[in-house]
């Protein structure tokens, strides 16, 4: 890819055919032509903003930091969820076209309503200290690394947007940002609370079938499925499958097992 | 799109996508039956076939090992059930009509055992090393040809897989929250970390283990049927 940016630094012109409408009103639905001058090192964004500035104001997009930090200009771009600030122009062969997520209902244009994902964060049992933690939680940089790197999240909800699970079918799947939610509060070192019974039954986790789109498209190259989905995966099979690990945890005495009885109730407190 | 780099560009792209090692898996599954009840070839010249190691009639252990391997769940979902073919979709229609449950009915539940299976794994890896050393010395002579070297190229790529595998992953230190509450944490922590390194290249290495094995099967006919492909290095 980089290549092509010494090809044609610059030159010419290109197409965009945008994808347009007002909610789900099919009658409005559409897709409008637009032709942009090519810059050198310029993104799907900026051909956006210029089509607004110059072709058609009623163009509706959102937007913010224009730096891919704030995970606001989410698109399909031919067809590939990505963000809008991030894709540059010369990656793309051919016409750009720029439609808008689907797996959430759209406002106008390529803005769309992602309410539902607020919704879905509200059911994942919060962070809870465990006993012991005491006032001031005291840590080492190991036991973080790994919760650390789902913190480079944005929210930008283009893993649920390519997640087929949450775009095609009528599961009860929370998807896979709020897998990574509820690994980075799983794994973090203060945390007391066992997630792995909520996430078998109300979050679905079994619905996900590692085809690792979520991770492909990752625009924080967050490793989603393998760093958060299939270990939380892992601690299901722990909690719910394997007669090992159910053995060891009645052998380890009341103490534990009363632990386990709190951790089940895997709700919010 | 995707990064490729210059030499991969002289390759059809459709051999660097995931379903040829989901097709080399069944192509392997049905050619290695058929030559196993066919044509049995359990060992030649201090060679064991990896079929045969240690028997023939653990076979299907590994081969459900890697039926409920991460990477291969990847595999034939996507390309044999088609949930979904893959992610740059514009208007992807290959899931309409169609139920989806994903691994929660009764059959895909099994998937949650692959961690038994690995069990297997790691119990079997030690027979193929030991194929290796028996090669080298089944004349009652110390002697190295060919045909050790890819017995141990195949018992590396096959260790490189078992250990690769995300329930292993789970086990040696991703089922720990606080390294530092735990005994030996930094330990574990540097072994989780080396192994989530080796674990990144798990889907690589389950296509090659599972062409070495092959590799080492063919090889074996190719010497049964008298082919001179083998050379001999050393000999005292």
């Amino acid at each position: 890819m980089s290549q092509k940016f010494e090809e044609k630094p610059g030159e010419g012109t290109v197409k965009l055919r945008v994808r347009r409408g007002v909610g789900s009103d099919p009658a409005t639905d559409r897709f409008d032509e637009f032709v942009v001058p090519m810059e050198k090192g310029m993104v799907v964004l900026n051909a956006i903003h210029y089509i607004q500035a110059h072709l058609d104001p009623s163009l509706s997009a959102r937007w913010n930091c224009k730096a891919g930090r704030c995970g606001s200009c989410s698109a399909e771009i031919n067809g590939r969820p990505r963000l809008m600030c991030k894709t540059p122009v010369e990656s793309i062969e051919g016409d750009v076209v720029v439609e808008p997520m689907k797996a959430f209902p759209r406002l106008k244009d390529i803005v769309t309503d992602v309410d539902a994902n607020w919704k879905v964060a509200a059911m994942i049992p919060p962070f809870t200290p465990k006993p012991g933690a005491g006032e001031i939680f005291r840590f080492y940089q190991q036991d973080v690394d790994r919760s650390r790197e789902f913190r480079r999240c944005i929210e930008c909800f283009l893993c649920q947007d390519v997640c087929h699970v949450v775009r095609e079918h009528e599961a009860d799947y929370v998807g896979p940002r709020w897998v990574v939610k509820a690994a980075s509060l799983d794994m973090h070192p203060m945390d007391g609370l066992n997630r792995s019974k909520f996430m078998k039954d109300k979050g679905g986790l079994g619905y996900c079938n590692i085809t690792k789109c979520c991770q492909e498209i990752c625009p924080e190259h967050i490793v989603i499925t393998d760093d958060a989905i299939i270990p939380e995966k892992e601690r299901v099979v722990d909690r719910e499958y394997d007669p090992l690990v159910w053995v060891y945890r009645h052998l380890r005495g009341s103490k534990e097992a009363e632990a386990q009885s709190f951790r089940a109730t895997g709700g919010a407190p | 799109m995707g990064l490729r780099s210059d030499w991969k560009y002289l390759l059809p792209y459709e051999l660097l996508e995931p379903n040829w090692r989901l097709w080399s898996f069944v192509a392997v599954l049905a050619v290695g039956f058929w030559a196993v009840v066919a044509f049995p070839v359990a060992q030649f010249a201090g060679y064991i076939d990896p079929f045969y190691s240690p028997t023939v009639l653990i076979v299907p252990l590994p081969g459900v090992f890697r039926l409920t391997c991460y990477a291969y769940r990847k595999d034939y979902h996507r390309h044999l059930f088609k949930h979904p073919q893959g992610c740059s979709n514009a208007d992807r229609g290959e899931a309409a009509g169609r139920k989806y449950t994903g691994e929660r009915n009764a059959v895909f539940q099994l998937e949650n055992f692959h961690r038994y299976f690995l069990y297997a794994g790691i119990a079997i890896l030690p027979f193929f090393y030991y194929d290796f050393g028996y090669s080298l010395v089944y004349s009652g002579q110390f002697v190295l040809r060919l045909g050790s070297l890819v017995l141990l190229a195949n018992a590396l790529m096959l260790t490189g897989w078992t250990l690769s595998c995300h329930a292993f992953r789970h086990l040696v230190g991703g089922n720990i929250d606080c390294y530092s509450c735990v005994a030996a944490g930094n330990a574990r922590k540097g072994i989780y970390d080396k192994q989530s390194w080796l674990n990144s290249h798990h889907e690589a290495l389950a296509w090659i283990s599972l062409l070495t094995i092959v590799f080492v099967d063919l090889y074996l006919r190719g010497l049964a049927a008298g082919l001179p492909i083998d050379v001999t290095f050393l000999r005292f």
